[in-house]
């Protein structure tokens, strides 16, 4: 990899510098570790605003001049923690550590250039003749620029002329991006390899569940096996590229403080207040880490009446060939370590990891874990629909332990369920999952059933206690798992319903095309 | 709605009426990367694109751009499969090609300016460097520092080449591992923007007291791309459950209330876990942009009878108002639809005295199983009314009251009526002790009568109900 010694030009007024500066511009090899955005849960990726982070080992190679010099670290992520940059692996060490945010921009060069001499252009819309005139910067940057011609004092672009103005060089101090840079000493010309450890903002990563259910082998009413597959879902939305990255990603919830104030870049466009003013500068003023524009959803189109009748088909069966597999086939697959309370997983080959870009790799391949097909709903909010006939949720539920197939750490993510039709795998719910280890239970409502209902009706109250009804029809040509939650105090503790972590809980299955009713009395507070 | 009225005018009419408009068939935009298009459609707005492209793959590993998909792809649920394909890893990359950004990129570079002279149109090539790009573009022309047009007047800028990794469109890469050459992948994923409802034209007969329902899907395409030729299913059903653990309780949004009684029959339609498909005949092309209406219920003569419902909220005197006119059907497979229903709306027509069909109200409905009995609220009845008077309230003891309410109905139709008279706000302790015709307590919050009205006619119900407080 190239490492520039330049040779900085300076401008000519500014003392000579005894240092030299050598300009770093991309490592050699980087590894990317990814964190996800802390308190997200289970919610999906902002991929134009990643709110995790990352820590970034890269290595450079850097040729380093005898005495002092800077090095200045290019390329590197611009969400960058500048307090969380160690450098290792240079001869005498880092005597100083500098993030300089001034930047070379219209602003900065006024500020840079005040009481000092330019050169000031001006053109004749009619003839097309311009006139170069010396002019000192007597005020400026903030609230315009006042200038001192041979004429006398005058604000620029107040006229309505085109006016542009000359600077002799570019200010030592001021540069194009947001740079680490830091002084060290050497002894003798020496080529070095430079480690540069980083923390920097705009990365997140999630798991992205494909599960395939299919009937059990049994023929248990409910018993499914499901095929689990998931991506690790990375996101980067930075403008800076990683070529060739060892990539990581890190599940857990390291602690993380506040960061205390930041400097913040200073430069930007000249705002000038004049009087009269018409200016604007197409070029956005960047600070320095994502401020673009999101890619452009479709505009939301105007219902089209006029092609309400285009076309009158009857639906009637038709058989589609179409894909047979829900879940891809992975020919690399992240490991996944332990780190300390962590769960490391590791992409075993290097991968570029894109600006602004979204990545994924498998993670986890495990097929024919256990699940149950269970119909549920927790009777909590009474009166509200007393009586209606109302769908209840459709539960997948297992267990994260080997026997049960699976019994291995599961990241947070969204999790697509498909089922087989005779259109091949389909789409046929979603959920979510938080982090599960190994051991807890799984459950994932995917949708709710429009064939398997309930209904809960308050029979009759007395000062002592409520009576409910709950009526349960399945309209499935197959007996279904029902279990209804009643978050409550039963009265005479009945028998057929069994408390499930504190809560009675009534499970029953309901025949192919049957009913089944349930009553409960509640036990209420004398007062 | 064209369709609906020709539909109704015509009376028996299942077959294409209208013409395919040739107009809406063609794909805008020409050529395009899509292979074979099957599009699953929910009712949530998602949906399930799976778009089988013939592939030239070399042997051993590569990368596969896939243009021409969805424009608001959900990246993270790529999935493409095809015999001997391995995945490596997907990328989607969104930096998108701006001037800005074309700007960004190239500081440290070097440009080419050309200046016109605003008098003479002259042009003047000047080599140049981006020394920045920071709300204003910082150069370096010759030994001088300037921004880049800061007088106003015009300088174009010539960049050699465009940088990599810039895009016209977020672009989907896959790498991946295959024997190597003529390869069927199938690429699928969810897309928002292309969504189904369903609304039904329903046709009430007094006189036969039947109705005829016809079911159309009315297809949405928001999602910014076309979708040609393809073998388009939709899902009956919401396929979200919207989270992991504890999410069962009661749905927020509340029951249509058109569910009497719900029913227990599965009819034959095919089937993807608890949901219904319905598979168009036909290959279709889905422009961006468009409604697309498709039929798939068209039921002649179900029987059907028109009710009067009246709730009564809280022991109170009212003034008169209005019952709601009531459509009541089943849908079982004897004597009714047949058919279980999607969710949608209902719109309720009846012929004028001409003999043509004029509108008489709508509901929504929720997914019905087959085998329901419906209750469809059209709108208020403008001549039977109810109206309902407090005529004693006593104090009985210290903390028990009676309430004697009398409910009048007024007929103004020349035929009797029967309204079905429900007065809640029980809170189950409430008791009746005296009522002049016999009512059904349906639950502890609420009573129901049946009261007939005569034909331009009044009726008298009173009750005496015994409460707390």
């Amino acid at each position: 990899m190239r490492a520039l010694l330049a040779l900085v030009w300076i401008y000519a007024a500014t003392p000579v510098a005894a240092q030299s500066i050598i300009v770093s511009d991309a490592p050699e090899s980087v590894s990317l570790t990814v964190y996800r955005a802390q308190d997200r849960g289970d919610r999906p990726i902002d991929p134009n605003w990643p709110r995790g982070y990352a820590l970034i080992t890269e290595t450079r190679t850097i040729s380093i001049p005898a005495g002092e010099s800077v090095i200045r670290f290019e390329g590197v992520a611009e969400g960058m923690f500048p307090e969380s940059a160690i450098v290792t692996g240079l001869p005498q060490g880092v005597r100083e550590k500098n993030r300089d945010a001034r930047l070379l921009s219209p602003s900065g060069l006024v500020d840079a250039f005040l009481k000092r001499e330019v050169t000031l252009l001006r053109t004749n819309r009619a003839t097309g003749v311009t006139r170069e005139q010396k002019a000192i910067i007597t005020a400026g940057p903030h609230g315009g620029v006042i200038l001192q011609t041979a004429e006398g004092y005058e604000a620029l672009r107040c006229t309505g002329l085109p006016e542009r103005m000359q600077f002799g060089g570019v200010p030592q101090n001021l540069s194009a991006k947001p740079t680490l840079s830091v002084i060290t000493q050497s002894n003798e010309a020496t080529t070095a390899k430079l480690t540069l450890t980083y923390m920097a903002s705009g990365f997140d990563w999630q798991a992205n569940y494909v599960a395939h259910a299919k009937p059990g082998d049994d023929k248990a009413i409910g018993k499914n096996k499901i095929d689990l597959f998931a991506w690790l879902t990375l996101a980067n939305g930075g403008n800076q590229s990683f070529q060739n990255a060892n990539m990581m990603a890190i599940a857990g919830e390291p602690n993380r403080e506040r960061r205390p104030e930041q400097a913040r870049p200073v430069g930007g466009g000249l705002s000038l207040a004049c009087w009269p003013q018409q200016r604007t500068h197409q070029v956005p003023f960047n600070p320095g880490f994502i401020v673009d524009i999101p890619p452009p959803p479709a505009p939301p189109a105007p219902v089209a009446m006029a092609a309400y009748a285009d076309e009158n088909i009857v639906v009637t069966g038709q058989r589609m060939a179409r894909a047979e597999m829900a879940a891809p086939v992975a020919v690399m697959v992240a490991d996944q370590e332990d780190l300390g309370d962590l769960k490391l997983y590791r992409v075993p080959e290097p991968v570029t990891v894109n600006a602004k870009g979204q990545k994924q790799v498998a993670m986890i391949v495990k097929p024919g874990a256990a699940f149950d097909r269970i119909y549920k709903v927790r009777v909590d909010e009474y009166g509200r629909n007393d009586g209606a006939s109302m769908p209840m949720s459709i539960l997948f539920r297992g267990s994260n332990r080997k026997e049960k197939g699976l019994g291995l750490p599961m990241p947070s993510g969204q999790v697509m369920l498909f089922e087989d039709s005779n259109y091949g795998p389909l789409l046929a719910g979603q959920s979510t999952l938080s982090d599960r280890a190994v051991g807890d239970e799984i459950e994932m409502i995917v949708g709710r059933s429009s064939d398997v209902r309930y209904a809960v009706t308050r029979m009759s109250e007395t000062v002592e206690k409520q009576r409910f009804k709950v009526d349960i029809t399945n309209a499935r040509s197959e007996p279904v798992n029902v279990e209804v939650e009643i978050p409550f105090e039963l009265r005479g503790k009945p028998k057929h319903i069994a408390k499930v972590d504190g809560i009675p809980t009534w499970k029953a299955t309901i025949a192919a095309n049957g009913e089944a009713t349930l009553y409960y009395e509640l036990e209420l507070e004398k007062n | 709605m064209r369709a609906a009225w020709l539909l109704l005018a015509g009376g028996a009419l299942a077959a294409p009426i209208l013409a395919q408009d040739a107009t809406s068939v063609a794909v805008p935009g020409g050529a395009t990367a899509q292979g074979d298009v099957a599009v699953t459609i929910y009712q949530n707005g998602q949906s399930l694109i799976q778009d089988t492209r013939r592939l030239t793959i070399p042997a051993g590993r590569s990368k596969q751009e896939f243009p021409d998909v969805s424009a608001q792809i959900r990246a993270e649920t790529v999935t493409l499969t095809g015999p001997g394909i391995g995945i490596v890893e997907q990328n989607f990359d969104y930096d998108l090609l701006t001037p800005a950004k074309l700007m960004e990129k190239a500081v440290g570079q070097n440009v080419t300016l050309i200046r016109t002279n605003p008098a003479t149109g002259a042009e003047v090539r000047v080599p140049a460097k981006v020394l920045a790009a920071n709300g204003g573009v910082v150069l370096q022309v010759g030994n001088t520092i300037e921004v880049l047009r800061d007088d106003g007047l015009p300088v174009r800028v010539i960049f050699d080449k465009v940088p990599p990794n810039l895009r016209a469109r977020p672009t989907l890469s896959v790498t991946l591992e295959a024997k190597g050459g003529v390869t069927p992948t199938t690429l699928t994923y969810l897309t928002p923007g292309l969504g189904w409802n369903s609304d039904y034209v329903t046709l009430f007969d007094d006189a036969k007291q039947t109705i005829d329902v016809q079911g159309w899907v009315t297809l949405t395409n928001n999602t910014g791309t076309d979708y040609s030729n393809a073998n388009v299913l939709l899902v009956a059903g919401n396929p979200n459950g919207g989270g992991g653990r504890r999410n069962y309780t009661t749905p927020w949004n509340p029951s249509t209330g058109t569910i009497d009684q719900p029913g227990t029959e599965s009819s034959n339609r095919e089937r993807l876990g608890d949901y219904y498909l319905y598979p168009l005949a036909e290959r279709t092309t889905i422009a961006n942009a468009q409604q697309k209406q498709v039929s798939f219920l068209d039921v002649k003569a179900a029987p059907a009878r028109k009710a009067y419902e009246f709730n009564n909220g809280w022991l109170a005197t009212n003034d008169a108002a209005s019952a709601s006119s009531v459509l009541k059907f089943s849908t079982s497979r004897s004597g009714g639809l047949g058919d279980q229903l999607p969710a949608g709306t209902m719109r309720v027509y009846m012929r004028d005295k001409r003999g043509d069909p004029q509108f008489i109200g709508e509901s929504m409905i929720e997914a019905t199983p087959m085998g329901s009995a419906m209750s469809i609220r059209t709108g208020d009845a403008f001549d039977v009314k109810v109206k309902t008077v407090v005529e004693e309230r006593n104090r009985i003891s210290s903390s028990r009251w009676q309430t004697k309410m009398r409910y009048e109905f007024t007929n103004a139709r020349n035929e009797p009526v029967t309204v079905d008279l429900g007065q809640e706000g029980l809170w189950g302790d409430v008791a009746i002790i005296a009522q002049s015709q016999e009512g059904k307590r349906v639950s502890a919050d609420r009573v129901e009568w049946s009261v007939a009205v005569p034909a331009n006619g009044k009726a008298t119900l009173t009750a005496t109900f015994d409460s707390r407080y």
